[in-house]
């Protein structure tokens, strides 16, 4: 899965703004939303407060500027979150299971209103990387163990997706050679299709040796 | 998003290939140690050294894999397959060891795929065999984790060069994983790009009209 | 490809007055979401849930027919196209996924089809069916003109079924628990192991391989992350 498609996942979690025009509620497919007054915190999908620098074109673009989002996250709690993430052995619960989505969005598009941002881009940064190293230790000893189960609470979708296709290949091919040593597993050694194959690629016609000839046509 | 034009067929790992893998038809180019049993007749030109038509019984020479494969019976003796030294006692000694130092690459290029295929040679080390396979794989496997999360924006090719097929093939898609998740958190992943199919399809419009 | 995806089919609008179930938009499109999901990530193609597509593709019509009538500049109008491309690109990715696993297991996904009891719910829908008749014929028309008929006559058929490989059931999954679960046989009993069984609470999280929750994927108890 593309990070992009991850975060078009986080853009549906819904984030507290305090708008500052008014508007009727909207009847979308999925929900509806608003209605919208002046003042008043209302909350509202991410999407429609995604991204505004490109997309001028969106008719509804008036509603992004002098929005204020309302950030739930403080650098304090932070700084706890990252401290605790370092000691404990498993993986501890995050403010959301798109935190780091909602940061980028948070800080990339609305950092003037958010009081010690830099701070707080470097703190979850922190946390971010104790959780994928936690991720790599946890996985090679998966492997190691050639376990077939593990849980993973609290685990977010964007960790998840950084090692999937890495982990999951891995794990396959380490499948395939264990179960070379299951005997009994060495189903369909000459079939014809081997053969078949292997001759196509001799480059020349068929030698009139007495095997090759014999075991492909007659099979086994 | 990525976008293939194809979708190439992995290889089978196993000790079953896949058809219409690349991968496993180069695996089945590799040549083995054999010796024949029997005579082959009107096959000498199979073997360089020698002018006469026939291979007598006891040669020993190199075969593809896939020969041998294919010439290979249990019932009736037609050739024995003797083990590439990389499988044998030796050389398990030094994987079961320390399985990284070693250059799969060189060794290889295809160690596990080899390996797996060897397993269709009856031989009593065929059980050590593939227990030095699995451990080798899982003893390295930190390591290549290890490199291909971790390279970000720098030349892996030193990385690589001491890796199976295989295990490329896996370090690619840690990679691919580690850069999409970059380029995300940099923003680059809202620009949009031209995507592969497009680009390609162009080149080979360019070549048609060129002859 | 493009073409399955393009066809937007008028016609199945009208197709359908057959969905009884009465769900709310809102939980249509939680469903196909859910289905593109599990689709992204299973390695073997799941059932096809072609009422839900035909049920979207009715309402995104509808949607847009209305906006149709709306006065350019409405700032609704900006929200509503926002909502709608979403949506599109769910049903798009979520078609495109499945094609991409008819293209890579088409003869077995045929065979599955073929030997399907009565009763039982189709794999493919009629399009995705004709998709991977035609790209079957498409193959073996293609492997006969570049290679097989320059072999003896004796070696110009491929089993096509062994020679494109299988979905990999044994394949691991992340997943996440919706109904709670009880006794999930990990791995079965062997000489030097006990059976291996877990439950699966709700909300929580796992990786273990799919062959053993491949039937909670279709229940809809498990959600594929």
């Amino acid at each position: 899965m593309d990070p992009s498609e991850v975060e078009f996942l986080a853009e549906k979690e819904v984030v507290k703004i305090i708008p500052n025009f008014s508007l009727d509620k909207v009847y979308l497919i999925g929900g509806d939303l608003g209605p919208f007054n002046p003042g008043l915190p209302v909350g509202c999908p991410r999407v429609a407060g995604s991204e505004p620098k490109t997309e001028t074109e969106v008719s509804g673009l008036f509603l992004l500027h002098g929005w204020m989002l309302v950030s739930t996250v403080h650098a304090d709690k932070l700084e706890e979150m990252r401290d605790l993430e370092r000691k404990e052995d498993a993986f501890t619960p995050v403010p959301s299971p798109y935190y780091m989505e909602l940061t980028k969005l948070l800080l990339n598009y609305a950092s003037d209103n958010i009081p010690k941002a830099d701070e707080i881009r470097t703190l979850v940064k922190d946390i971010w990387d104790t959780r994928v190293a936690k991720l790599r230790l946890s996985a090679d000893s998966f492997i190691s163990q050639m376990e077939a189960h593990a849980k993973l609470d609290n685990l977010t979708l964007m960790e998840i997706n950084t090692i999937r296709s890495f982990l999951l290949d891995s794990l396959n091919c380490m499948y395939k050679l264990r179960s070379n040593l299951q005997p009994g597993s060495s189903k369909g050694q000459f079939t014809g299709l081997l053969i078949h194959k292997n001759l196509g690629r001799l480059g020349f016609g068929l030698p009139h040796g007495p095997f090759v000839t014999q075991k492909t046509f007659l099979g086994d | 998003m990525d976008t293939q034009s194809y979708l190439p067929v992995q290889p089978g790992v196993g000790m079953e290939e896949n058809f219409l893998s690349l991968d496993d038809i180069l695996l089945s180019h590799e040549r083995l140690p054999i010796r024949t049993e029997c005579v082959f007749p009107r096959l000498g030109f199979l073997e360089k050294s020698s002018d006469s038509q026939d291979i007598p019984e006891g040669t020993k020479m190199e075969l593809p894999l896939w020969l041998s494969k294919g010439l290979y019976e249990r019932k009736r003796r037609v050739l024995s397959v003797e083990l590439p030294k990389v499988y044998r006692e030796g050389w398990r000694t030094v994987f079961n060891a320390d399985p990284n130092v070693v250059d799969l690459h060189k060794m290889g290029p295809y160690y596990y795929g080899l390996g797996s295929q060897m397993l269709h040679f009856d031989s009593p080390e065929n059980p050590e065999i593939g227990q030095t396979l699995l451990q080798t794989f899982i003893g390295r496997f930190r390591r290549t984790m290890d490199s291909s999360q971790n390279a970000y924006n720098e030349d892996t090719s030193a990385l690589v060069e001491r890796l199976d097929c295989l295990e490329k093939t896996l370090f690619k898609s840690g990679q691919s994983g580690l850069n999409g998740f970059q380029s995300w958190e940099k923003g680059q992943a809202s620009q949009l790009t031209a995507s592969s199919l497009v680009l390609n399809y162009r080149k080979r419009k360019m070549t048609d009209v060129q002859p | 490809m493009s073409d399955v995806l393009s066809d937007d089919g008028g016609s199945e609008v009208n197709q359908d007055d057959s969905r009884e179930d009465v769900m709310t938009p809102a939980e249509l499109i939680a469903k196909l979401e859910e289905a593109w999901l599990n689709e992204k990530f299973s390695p073997d193609l799941l059932e096809n849930k072609s009422e839900v597509v035909e049920c979207v593709m009715e309402q995104l019509t509808h949607m847009e027919d209305n906006l149709q009538r709306v006065k350019k500049g409405d700032a609704k109008a900006g929200i509503h196209r926002m909502e709608i491309d979403r949506i599109r690109f769910v049903l798009s990715s979520y078609l495109r996924s499945r094609l991409q696993k008819i293209e890579k297991f088409f003869p077995h996904v045929l065979e599955r089809e073929k030997s399907r009891g009565e009763g039982d719910p189709s794999l493919l829908s009629p399009e995705e069916f004709a998709f991977a008749r035609e790209y079957y014929a498409m193959t073996e028309t293609y492997l006969k003109a570049v290679a097989l008929k320059r072999m003896p006559p004796n070696l110009q058929t491929v089993d096509m079924l062994k020679a494109v490989p299988e979905p990999c059931l044994d394949s691991f999954v992340f997943l996440r628990v919706k109904e709670r679960q009880e006794n999930i046989l990990v791995e079965p009993e062997t000489d030097d192991q006990r059976e291996y069984v877990v439950d699966l609470e709700e909300g929580s999280q796992h990786l273990m391989r799919y062959r053993t929750i491949a039937p909670l994927v279709s229940s809809g108890a498990v959600q594929l992350i």
